[in-house]
Formats: C-alpha cells, sequence, structure tokens
C-alpha cells in the first residue's frame, strides 16, 4: 500500500489518465459480461425467442413455468448431486498427489506435468477419449476390469453409475491444476514447522492434521470456490459422454438450459428464468461459504 | 508416483495409439498398445477429407486465429487496466476493482443466451469477431486480477526516477512496466489462449456456419459424422486438437505453473 500513496496527485492534468488506462478494458467488459447478465434479467420476464424480433412482457410467467418443469427440476437435481460427489474426489485427490510430490520425489518435475497435461485438453477431447476407453465391447477399460476379475458393465448407459463415470473423467481432468496450486502452497509452508513437530514427536498424520491442513486453508478455499462454481456449469462432459442420458439421469442445468434456448424450443425468456434461478444459487451458495469459512479462518 | 503418473497419461497415450492403427486393428481384443503396422491415413482423411463435417485442418486454422486474437485482445487490455488499478490513486478505483474481481463469480452460461442476441445483433455470429471478443470479455478480470497482483509487487524507485526525467504514464507502462512484467504476461497469453482453444459451449451456439466451426466444435461434429465403430478419425481428430497446447506446455511449463501459483495462490 505504501507504494499507491507515494504516488503524487497534485497535478490536475494527468486526473484522467487512471480512466484512459482502463477505458478499453472496461468498455469490453460492459459490453460483453456486465450489460448481458442485466438484459438476460430483463429477457427472463419476457416470451422471447431465437429469431423473433418482436417479444412481450409476461412478468414471472416464466418461474412459474420454472416450478413446474420437472426436468428442470430433475437437471437441477444432478447439478447438486455432481456438484456435492464431486467435491470430496476433487479436492483431496490432487492434495494427496501433491503432497507425495511434495516429499522431494525423484523426477517431480516430470511427474507433476504427467498430471497436469490432460488439463490442456479441451472438455471436447476429454470426453472423446473417454468414450473410446469406455467403450462397452471393445474399450480397453472393461477389458482391463474383466482380466482382474472385477464386473464389467455399459458404465455410461447405466443410470447408477453414469453420474460417477462422468465424476472419473473429471477428476482425471482437472486434478492436475489443483495439484500445482496445492503444490505451490505447500511451498510457502515454512520446513521449520514440521522439523519443530518432529521434534515434538509429531510427524506423518499428526503434522498433517496440525500444520498441513490449517496452513493450507485459503489454497484449499480457493480451490473449492472454483470447482463449486465450475461444477454448477457443467455442461461440456455430459453433451459428448451422455446428452444427459440415460433417461435424465446426467441432464445438467446448463445442458437443459442450452436445450431450452437452442435446440428444442428456442424459447429464451424461459433459459433466461433458468439461468436468473442458477445464478441466485450459486451466489447464495457462494456467500454461505464464505460466511461459514470465514469464521474459521483465523488462528 | 511413477506408476500412478504413467496410468495418468495412458488414457492420451491410447488416444494417439488408437489414431495410428489402421481401422481393423483398433477394435481387436487384448487392446495392443504398439501400434504395428502404423498408418498415418487417419489423419489424412480428417485433414484433407472433402466431407464438410471432417474438415480438422480448417477448424484448426479457425481456432488458432479466434485463440491468438483473444489472447491478444486479453494481454493488452488487462495490463492497461491493471496499471492504474496497482499504481495511481482515483476515485472509484476501489469500486472498479471490486466489480472485477465480483465477476469472477459469475457463471458464464448465465449469460449465453443474452450474449448470443447481443453478438446477432451485431451481426457477428459465425464470424472470428464473434467468438475472439466475448472471449475476451470473459477472460479479461481474471488478467486484471493477476497482473494487478504482479504490479504491486514492483518496486516504484523506476517509475519514480522515470517521472522526474518527464516521463508521462503512457511512457512509464510501455517503457519500463510491461518490459519488467513479461513473465506474467507470458503467463497471462498462454492462460487467455488456452481458454479460448478450448471453449466450447459459446462456439457451439454462436457459429452454425461448418467452415468457421473451432476444433472442439468440430470434434464434436465429427463424433456425429462416423459411426462409433469409427474411433480411428475421431482419435487422430482429438491428438491433433492437442498438439499446439501440448507443444507450449513443453516449451513454457516453469512459467504456466507460475501463472497457475499467482492466479491461485496468492489471490
Amino acid at each position: 500500500m505504501s507504494v499507491l500513496t507515494r504516488v503524487p496527485r497534485r497535478r490536475r492534468r494527468g486526473a484522467l489518465t487512471p480512466y484512459l488506462f482502463l477505458a478499453p478494458g472496461l468498455l469490453l467488459f460492459a459490453a460483453f459480461r456486465l450489460y448481458p447478465l442485466l438484459d438476460g434479467l430483463r429477457l427472463s420476464f419476457t416470451n422471447a425467442r431465437l429469431g423473433r424480433t418482436q417479444y412481450a412482457w409476461v412478468g414471472l410467467a416464466n418461474y412459474e413455468r420454472l416450478l413446474e418443469d420437472t426436468r428442470f427440476h430433475a437437471s437441477l437435481w444432478n447439478t447438486a448431486f455432481y456438484t456435492v460427489a464431486s467435491t470430496l474426489p476433487v479436492l483431496a485427490i490432487p492434495l494427496a498427489l501433491a503432497i507425495a510430490l511434495n516429499r522431494g520425489v525423484a523426477l517431480r518435475t516430470w511427474l507433476r506435468s504427467a498430471f497436469f497435461f490432460p488439463f490442456t485438453l479441451s472438455v471436447v477431447t476429454v470426453g472423446l477419449t473417454w468414450l473410446w476407453l469406455l467403450d462397452p465391447v471393445v474399450g480397453p477399460f472393461n477389458y482391463y476390469l474383466r482380466s482382474l476379475g472385477f464386473p464389467v458393465r455399459s458404465w455410461l448407459a447405466d443410470p447408477s453409475t453414469a453420474m460417477w463415470t462422468i465424476i472419473l473423467t473429471t477428476v482425471w481432468w482437472v486434478a492436475g491444476y489443483y495439484l500445482v496450486i496445492y503444490l505451490a502452497g505447500l511451498q510457502d509452508i515454512p520446513r521449520e514447522l514440521y522439523e519443530a513437530a518432529a521434534i515434538d514427536g509429531a510427524t506423518g498424520w499428526r503434522s498433517f492434521w496440525a500444520i498441513t491442513l490449517p496452513l493450507l486453508r485459503p489454497v484449499l478455499l480457493f480451490v473449492f470456490v472454483t470447482h463449486i462454481i465450475g461444477s454448477f456449469q457443467i455442461f461440456g462432459q455430459v453433451f459428448i459422454l451422455t446428452q444427459g442420458g440415460p433417461g435424465d439421469a446426467t441432464r445438467t442445468a446448463v445442458q437443459h438450459l442450452y436445450e431450452t434456448a437452442f435446440q428444442n424450443f428456442f424459447h429464451f425468456g424461459s433459459a433466461s428464468a433458468m439461468a436468473w434461478v442458477l445464478f441466485a444459487v450459486i451466489v447464495g451458495f457462494s456467500l454461505l461459504q464464505f460466511r461459514v469459512l470465514r469464521g474459521h479462518t483465523e488462528y | 508416483m511413477v506408476v500412478l503418473a504413467g496410468l495418468w497419461l495412458a488414457p492420451a497415450l491410447w488416444v494417439v495409439v488408437t489414431s495410428l492403427k489402421p481401422t481393423p486393428d483398433i477394435i481387436r481384443t487384448p487392446p495392443e498398445w504398439i501400434p504395428w503396422p502404423a498408418t498415418l491415413e487417419h489423419y489424412h482423411e480428417v485433414l484433407l477429407s472433402s466431407s464438410r463435417t471432417a474438415r480438422i485442418g480448417r477448424a484448426f486454422l479457425n481456432s488458432a486465429i479466434v485463440s491468438v486474437g483473444a489472447a491478444v485482445i486479453v494481454v493488452f487490455t488487462s495490463a492497461m487496466a491493471a496499471y492504474p488499478l496497482a499504481r495511481m490513486r482515483f476515485p472509484g478505483r476501489d469500486l472498479i476493482f471490486a466489480l472485477l474481481v465480483g465477476s469472477l463469480m459469475i457463471p458464464g452460461a448465465v449469460v449465453l443466451v443474452p450474449q448470443y442476441v447481443l453478438t446477432q445483433r451485431l451481426g457477428w455470429l459465425s464470424t472470428y469477431q464473434g467468438l475472439i471478443v466475448p472471449e475476451a470479455a470473459l477472460t479479461f478480470a481474471f488478467g486484471v486480477f493477476l497482473l494487478r497482483q504482479f504490479f504491486l509487487t514492483m518496486p516504484g524507485e523506476l517509475e519514480d526516477a522515470a517521472r522526474i526525467d518527464g516521463a508521462n504514464a503512457w511512457d512509464i507502462f510501455l517503457r519500463i512496466v510491461l518490459p519488467l512484467s513479461q513473465p506474467v504476461l507470458g503467463a497471462l497469453a498462454i492462460f487467455s489462449f488456452r481458454s479460448a482453444w478450448n471453449d466450447f459451449l459459446w462456439p457451439l451456439i454462436a457459429v452454425n456456419r461448418p467452415e468457421m466451426f473451432p476444433l472442439p466444435v468440430a470434434l464434436a461434429m465429427l463424433r456425429g459424422a462416423y459411426s462409433s465403430e469409427s474411433y480411428g478419425p475421431i482419435m487422430a481428430g482429438a491428438a491433433l486438437s492437442a498438439l499446439p497446447l501440448l507443444l507450449v506446455f513443453l516449451v513454457a511449463n516453469r512459467r504456466i505453473v507460475e501463472g497457475v501459483r499467482l492466479g491461485g495462490v496468492k489471490g
């Protein structure tokens, strides 16, 4: 902060300068982020459709219809299930990997790169890769499971495993990204703390609970929030792997929104109402998280 | 650990192996991990095939134009915006910064429909600018956040010296701040290139002419164009789409890690 206060602000001539620097970016931001956000709210109270230039104000009709739209309810429920069920693996697996790598294993950079690599792929590439691996008849996944004596099935066609399979592919995709974040966080923890703990006889799990986890809390919070916001918007994996099937077992909120607006009904008003419901859920959830977690971040 | 890392890479390796096998060998069990005899027929097919849906070559070019365009815009607008936010005092500064950071919470899916309406009204559907500008707007706030973190840590002496020599803010920005920030600007460029290269949902709706499809959309269409047994061409397309970022990643590994670190941890 001292850097900021040192800048002299006596001359009138330079008063516009900061705004000129900000102008191009803020213009971009206002036109393509802020305006669409508010315009979406407006559209959600209309009967706008794709390709129709005139539309009317319909009040809360779109929101009322959502109350009766059972497929929307199912998609919200699936999104919530995915979000909750994927959180533990997405938080814990990269953390375990990061702690193992942080012990100073040989080839650390190479191993980190190996885990990070899937994150450089697009969701479509990830989806197609797993579609082929999981092919129920000729895919290698089932072949190796069978030869190890495990039961096999059509993982993506079975309603009881489809969502878990999508979670598996997501973990494979994003784990390396969170691993890198965790590693950076772990490296900021002073070694002396572990040495002191070791002298007191605390090693392994005890030092993990007493040192690593508390000091990593800001990083964990970041990973948690990032993952939750991303999870509420899951679309690509589902679009490629299951199209929401079998039945509606993996239909998600964004997929339902996409189909309502651009595939089946071209109903922009209704889709905008869904978007705002989803937005409200995310905002509510974020506020709740900060309230719950804020109380615990001071030690 | 090494075994686990190997397992982690196995799916990606399997894609490459599959793409190099002649069609009859692909579905043979047990799985063969050495593609011998190898063939490039699938690459030839997806790159040069005349079928409209299966033209990955053009999609590759589209993706390159869009991703480079978005990265250039993001780096310049974010750097220009982050500089006064980090190094100047003016009314509204904290409010603007809070607005930008808060917007990181806005899910992209929420603005999907109105952004489509806007893009349509501008006549930008199925155009490069219709992909580049929204992509850049999406990453801009993150870029400001990342660069501001970095600008805050720069020592003020060089700026002070330049100011005494009569340099104005623009000179200082161009001649001192930008050159000193090359690593973090590089990290941001890679980050925004990656997010534009891999984005799927926006191009899926904003482009309806096949010759304008970027790679992820073209790949998704490729899947529909072949029967499910034809994994060869699909996997060749998947491998090709991964190539540019793999190269960037191999060359700039440390820079990417540093960027992730700055964006994630220092926040």
